[in-house]
């Protein structure tokens, strides 16, 4: 028996709940908005996939300011990075959904919780910085649990009490379908009863910038066109931050409780390219290696997908592989399931674009829809075999596909399908 | 490059009330002794992890962990604090030694004699 998903919370650029994500994702509304970094006009990267309702661009917890409903006392403040703030703003929202509140799960051997985010390199660089000019005499002593790779396991751990197994994932923008993968599994060995999944990431300079400094950004200004996946101008991806829980149990734990099953997470495949430190495979070899695995570990054909969430992050060489690899599994057989690219409205969220995409997909599933391309314009010649629609489609998908790809060519696919 | 001490304080203090950093400067231009009291005692109260404590009264006699719910991470972050505040290292025997408010402020003022005696 497959796991399923019973609960989801958001905290994207595109909605803080999820209500307005899926408006935003049915009506095509980006959150994408003009930003600039250290004041400086100068830097060229004008664009952002911003968290509205958030004040945390400061390194003092003290000057943080979250919506209101979101109760996070001060002794769980002081240990969080920016990123762990939405972080648990979208759990309590999963967990709420799910019909848990935080007695169920806390101290409760059989929930766990896996996260996935890149840690705080404002944080990490502010305190080193502050021991530097102390000439290493003193440094703040919550510095290491709030900035490291890491952190939201350690500070959401402890906040939400999780007795069950607390891990971590770091495979640069593959993080969160990885924690999402290993629950699955351990759900189905019968290790855990429920987990709770969660990915986030900060947006400010410190984790936005070396990514211009590697020439992987858009440079546009126009919010409206800067995210673009699979279109022949796209010239880099627009990054985001926010944070997506999800909450994953047994059937049997759902049912024994009432819950209302939203989703099943009927498989999951992981492949590695073999061939960069950062580029993807030029045809997809090891995304198309781990959409095939999703598909046998979950059972199904190619045939049987009806909907593929594409990674694509309006990167030249990035979406061209994946456009190949869906091509060469799909497209090749005869089957042209929805490709969306949900990235044209979020922009590109790293390490929590996988779980990001995986709760975008239970809300198609539930929902009853399948969000469109509304940025593209002329599509490149790679993806012009997929179905790429531009505009939303009413019709409920009954199993989806979901990619993710990150650095060093990791890459993990995810079937999800209709309860 | 070394910053200096009294900035470095007047930063640290930014967001307490502005009759704290007047007791800094009290503190700062001749000792005064019940300035030093009043920062410590905002210092500590500041610090506080656990809102279960918020209806302590603090005096001389109040202990950091059993009244005020301070933990082994808070009390290292309100001795970060002091430390950048007074322009002094606190070291892990120091700490050992302090278990009430007043501990706490005898050690500091033990310190700064540490210290203008070394100067």
């Amino acid at each position: 028996m497959n796991p399923v998903v019973t609960g989801v919370g958001f905290i994207t650029p595109i909605g803080n709940d999820r209500v307005s994500v899926e408006r935003s994702l049915r009506e095509g509304r980006h959150g994408i908005e003009a930003v600039e970094f250290l004041e400086n006009p100068e830097i060229s990267v004008k664009v952002a996939g911003t968290v509205k309702g958030f004040r945390v661009d400061s390194t003092s917890w003290r000057d943080w300011s979250w919506p209101q409903e979101f109760a996070i006392p001060k002794d769980v403040l002081r240990g969080l990075a920016p990123h762990g703030v939405y972080a648990i703003c979208a759990v309590e929202q999963a967990l709420a959904h799910a019909g848990l509140g935080a007695r169920d799960v806390a101290m409760n051997a059989e929930t766990g919780l896996y996260c996935a985010s890149a840690g705080s390199a404002m944080l990490l660089h502010h305190n080193l910085a502050k021991t530097r000019v102390a000439r290493g005499m003193r440094g703040n002593p919550l510095g290491v649990v709030s900035s490291i790779a890491g952190t939201l396991n350690f500070t959401l751990a402890a906040h939400f009490q999780v007795t069950g197994a607390v891990c971590g994932f770091v495979s640069a923008c593959a993080s969160s379908s990885h924690a999402l993968g290993y629950a699955i599994d351990d759900l189905r060995l019968g290790r855990l009863k429920r987990v709770i999944v969660v990915g986030a990431e900060e947006l400010n300079a410190d984790s936005v910038l070396p990514f211009a400094h590697m020439r992987a950004l858009s440079l546009q200004s126009d919010p409206r066109w800067a995210s673009r996946p699979f279109d022949t101008a796209r010239d880099g991806f627009v990054a985001a931050g926010g944070a997506v829980a999800l909450v994953v149990e047994t059937r049997a734990c759902a049912e024994e409780r009432g819950a209302r099953v939203l989703a099943e997470t009927a498989g999951w495949g992981q492949a590695a390219d073999g061939y960069s430190i950062a580029a993807s495979h030029p045809e997809g070899a090891g995304l198309k290696r781990a959409m095939a695995r999703a598909l046998a570990d979950a059972r199904v054909a190619a045939s049987d997908i009806d909907h593929v969430s594409a990674h694509a992050t309006s990167t030249p060489v990035g979406d061209s592989a994946e456009a190949i690899a869906i091509g060469e599994l799909f497209t090749a057989g005869g089957f042209r399931p929805k490709v969306a690219a949900t990235k044209g409205l979020t922009g590109h969220a790293l390490s929590m674009s996988g779980v990001m995409q995986a709760a975008f997909g239970v809300l198609s599933i539930d929902r009853g829809f399948i969000p469109g391309n509304p940025h593209l314009d002329v599509a490149c010649p790679e993806s012009r075999g997929l179905d790429l629609p531009r505009a939303t489609v009413d019709t409920a998908p009954v199993r989806i596909l979901s990619n993710s790809s990150g650095f060093g060519g990791s890459n993990v696919c995810h079937v999800l399908a209709a309860p | 490059m070394p910053q200096d001490p009294s900035s470095l304080a007047t930063q640290v203090l930014a967001r307490f009330p502005a009759e704290v950093l007047e007791a800094f400067e009290r503190f700062r231009k001749n000792g005064d002794a019940g300035a030093l009291e009043a920062l410590v005692v905002a210092a500590v109260v500041d610090y506080r992890p656990s809102p279960a404590a918020s209806s302590v009264v603090v005096t001389d006699r109040t202990r950091l962990v059993e009244d005020l719910g301070y933990d082994s991470v808070a009390v290292a972050e309100l001795v970060f604090f002091l430390e950048d505040l007074f322009d002094m290292t606190i070291t892990n025997a120091d700490i050992l030694g302090v278990a009430t408010l007043g501990d706490l402020r005898d050690c500091i003022i033990r310190k700064l004699a540490e210290k203008s005696g070394a100067a």
